[in-house]
């Protein structure tokens, strides 16, 4: 083009400033370490249940896990918006996928075929 | 430049109109010597030349100058209710007053046809005039209903009276047409309605349905719907759908089993909820007070949470939140400032919202008196024939027939059964008290009064109906045509069981032609299954259906253990694996023979046994639970039918049917434990909250259970399950698939 022969040298160079992307809470960063696979492990080391007769107590006690868990996931959503966002992620390929691992990684046949190998 | 103020307040309307209009009016006539109101020297001319400007000016150039010109004048009050007036008493006789009369009813049926903004036709002119139109039309509707010098009701219908005695063959067009605006007439006056969007100034009381309903009474116009419907089909024909109109405006929202009790019963029941309200704003207000601060409102406390890693706190301040856990986790989130972004709901439009039919209507007690009266000498004279004719013109698709009146008309159709029934309900309970007098006769004991809705074609046309309605995503329709199978189901059930032989043999029969059909069993599932923000209503709608269905099925299969059902599928899929093995055996056949297979496969139905559990299965699944769920949300407002009607399907999903892995979703349990321990739960004085809080505890323990055996659920509670794995959650190993071989 007609500048060309300026090489651009003259020309005003304009500084937009881009905006902050707002973080999202998508597969990637449900997937990532601060995402299900800290449930999994804050879930074996903290989830202690007293069973009979403290139905509720223990159901609140899960409760309240999974809502720190989520607060310190993605701390901008509240509790039941970020669950629906969660769900809504679930129907997607990646996670189903990473879902069915980790049941089968449950599965005692699992196991077995993992101590053969 | 300047602007001034004259500038600012241009007239909305062209000069021009509003000269002739007003000239128009004032020659109309005015106060004259004696007092009363005179007539101008043409006045019939001006009240023709001011309906010619309302037309053409108006409805030709698609403005509405002429209809605001003639409010800001007053000339319904100052004028055309004051002609009515003094032409009331002899109308029927003097020829020039009748004319009079008719001319100015003429304008008054326009000028009270309810506003609405067309979307196609709409100009901005439309938008300018419609919030003022919409008042001075309520303002109309008031000194219609409130006029004291004469009856303006009764005086429409007495100009109507002459044609109407005119045998149906002899009348003239010229006839038809007074009929005609007499009813539309009433109609408007039923209909208008208060807009939403715009305050009003006057005391509602004064346009509301009791004042409509004091003043038909009043006025005798329920004789005259009565006897219109009554004889509909002899003396009337195309009368039935404004008559329809009228009814749906005049019953909509007015609760029917309510109006049937009595009065005696009527007051503590009234007594009783006044006493449950306060009941529940005492627990509601105990509720706060427990978590209200104990001091003033700067007192400073702020606290320190602990979170699972030792080193992370949150602060939280506020004194409320001192050693109570859950309350300050509710705390820390409320606190957050983000929300989720919605989808605008559907704007709903003016016809819709006049159409509302779910909203609950209160009526005063005289006019409930009335209307139940009203209700009464309808169902006795003239349910069968109105709704018989109706029903032919619907499937007739008739050309006075709009697609608003389909709806009206299953509304209507599911509100006469219910009130029958109650009727019914309370005529028993007076028989069996010893102290009254009354009996019941054979009469009394059949349905014969509302059998003219109780048979195939309008199952069929039902049917056909609510397909349709799905399919066209016509939720409102939709809608009106579930309540109406509803209490068709709820008719039968209290038909088989009655006293009477031939009545139980009618429902039996019934219930064999509305079970037969196995596309009305996958109809249910499904519009169960699809709900999406079609709002309470239509809910509450969808639910009661389901449960109604669900366990009328389930008595009648049980007693009809041969039971069969029609099936179109099956059929389909026979066929088509026999259209598969013939083309892998005679490939020269081709395609062609094998879709012309399958179209004929599509049409032959077969029949087979019905298997209840097979069914039942149908409908728990992920997406019914979430409609469930939706419902239960609303808990607080949900009354002890619906909360009963949530507690059962739940109650067979986790225990019945097994499938509580279907619940395991931490949005569930958090309402399931919100709903029970609060803050902002259930009342617990409430009588079902005890049955709730009995099934959340057994099933909170059932899922502690589940997850000791199973921590994958830890991660799977966050989702939908998928199907492949439901199995295993619930059961702990894989389904035995039979292995091909």
């Amino acid at each position: 083009t007609a500048d060309d022969s300026g090489l651009g040298i003259d020309e005003e160079i304009k500084v937009v400033k881009k905006r902050e992307p707002i973080p999202k809470l998508d597969d990637n960063r449900l997937l990532s370490d601060p995402g299900i696979p800290k449930l999994r492990r804050i879930s074996k080391e903290r989830l202690k249940f007293k069973g009979k007769g403290h139905e509720y107590g223990d159901i609140a006690r899960m409760l309240n896990m999974y809502q720190f868990w989520l607060d310190e996931l993605y701390p901008r959503a509240k509790f039941a918006d970020g669950l629906a966002m969660i769900e809504k992620l679930g129907h997607s390929k990646r996670v189903q996928m990473m879902r069915k691992e980790w049941i089968d990684e449950g599965k005692p046949k699992h196991n077995a075929r993992e101590d053969e190998d | 430049q300047q602007t001034t103020l004259d500038e600012w307040a241009k007239d909305p309307v062209d000069p021009e109109i509003r000269a002739h209009v007003y000239s128009l009016i004032t020659a109309l006539g005015g106060t004259g010597d004696d007092g009363t109101y005179s007539f101008g020297d043409d006045a019939l001319l001006c009240l023709k030349d001011l309906r010619k400007w309302l037309k053409f000016a108006d409805g030709q150039l698609n403005r509405r100058d002429v209809a605001r010109c003639m409010a800001e004048a007053n000339l319904v009050k100052g004028d055309l209710l004051e002609i009515l007036a003094k032409v009331s008493p002899k109308v029927t006789d003097d020829r020039l007053k009748h004319k009079l009369a008719v001319a100015t009813l003429e304008l008054l049926v326009p000028l009270t046809w309810p506003f609405e903004i067309d979307p196609v036709e709409a100009t901005v002119n439309h938008h300018r005039h419609g919030p003022y139109i919409q008042l001075a039309q309520i303002a109309y509707k008031r000194a219609i209903l409130q006029y004291d010098r004469t009856h303006i009701l009764q005086t429409a219908v007495r100009i109507a009276l002459p044609s109407m005695a005119i045998p149906l063959r002899e009348r003239t067009p010229r006839d038809d047409g007074i009929i005609r605006i007499a009813l539309y007439f009433i109609r408007n006056v039923v209909m208008l309605s208060p807009p939403k969007s715009v305050p009003i100034d006057i005391d509602e009381a004064e346009v509301s349905r009791s004042a409509v309903i004091d003043a038909f009474q009043q006025q005798d116009i329920f004789q005259v719907i009565l006897s219109v419907a009554s004889s509909i089909g002899e003396d009337f024909v195309s009368q039935d759908v404004i008559v329809l109109e009228i009814l749906f405006y005049l019953l909509k929202g007015i609760d029917a089993e309510k109006l049937f009790m009595e009065e005696k019963k009527l007051r503590s029941k009234n007594t009783d909820e006044l006493k449950s309200l306060i009941q529940k704003e005492k627990s509601m207000l105990a509720g706060y007070a427990r978590h209200a601060p104990s001091r003033h409102n700067r007192f400073g406390t702020m606290i320190w949470l602990k979170r699972g890693d030792d080193e992370q706190v949150s602060t939280i301040s506020g004194q409320d939140v001192l050693g109570k856990a859950q309350k300050s986790m509710q705390k820390m989130d409320m606190t957050k400032k983000w929300n989720k972004p919605k989808r605008p709901g559907r704007k709903t439009d003016g016809e819709q919202e006049r159409e509302e039919f779910d909203l609950p209507v209160a009526l005063t007690s005289s006019a409930q008196k009335h209307i139940k009266t009203f209700v009464e000498e309808f169902l006795d004279s003239s349910f069968n024939p109105l709704f018989l004719h109706l029903r032919k013109a619907i499937e007739r698709e008739t050309e006075r027939v709009e697609d608003r009146h389909s709806r009206q008309f299953f509304y209507l159709v599911s509100w006469f059964l219910q009130a029958e029934c109650a009727r019914r309900r309370t005529m028993k309970e007076k028989a069996a008290d010893s102290k009254s007098k009354q009996v019941l006769s054979a009469e009394d004991e059949s349905y014969g009064l509302v059998a003219e809705v109780m048979n195939q074609e309008t199952f069929i046309l039902m049917n056909r109906f609510m397909q349709k309605s799905e399919d066209e995503k016509a939720w409102q329709d939709l809608n009106a045509g579930m309540k109406c199978f509803t209490q068709v189901l709820l008719t039968v059930q209290e038909m088989s069981d009655s006293a009477v032989e031939d009545d139980q043999e009618i429902a039996e029969n019934i219930q064999n032609r509305i079970f037969y059909e196995e596309s009305t069993h996958d109809r249910i599932v499904h519009t169960l299954r699809s709900y999406k923000d079609q709002g309470f209503g239509y809910l509450d709608a969808v639910t009661e259906l389901s449960h109604v269905f669900l366990r009328m099925l389930e008595r009648y299969s049980k007693q009809n253990v041969d039971m069969q059902v029609r099936s179109k599928r099956r059929a389909r899929t026979i066929r088509k694996k026999q259209a598969e093995a013939q083309g892998e055996d005679g490939e020269p056949e081709g395609h062609v023979s094998e879709r012309e297979d399958l179209e004929a496969a599509q049409k032959t139905v077969s029949e087979r046994k019905f298997d209840f559990s097979r069914f039942a299965a149908k409908f728990i699944n992920q997406s019914s639970v979430n409609t469930f769920i939706a419902f239960l949300k609303y808990y607080n407002e949900l009354d002890l039918d619906q909360l009963k009607r949530v507690h059962r399907f739940f109650h067979r999903v986790a225990f019945k049917m097994e499938l509580g892995v279907l619940l395991y979703r931490v949005d569930i349990l958090q309402l399931f434990n919100k709903m029970i321990k609060g803050p902002e739960g259930l009342d617990s004085d409430s009588p079902s909250f005890k049955e709730w809080e009995e099934f959340v505890r057994h099933f909170f323990r059932t899922v502690v259970k589940r997850i000791q055996d199973r921590p994958e659920l830890i991660v799977e509670m966050l989702f939908s399950k998928i199907p492949q794995t439901i199995f295993f959650l619930e059961h702990g190993y894989d389904r035995q698939l039979p292995t091909r071989t």
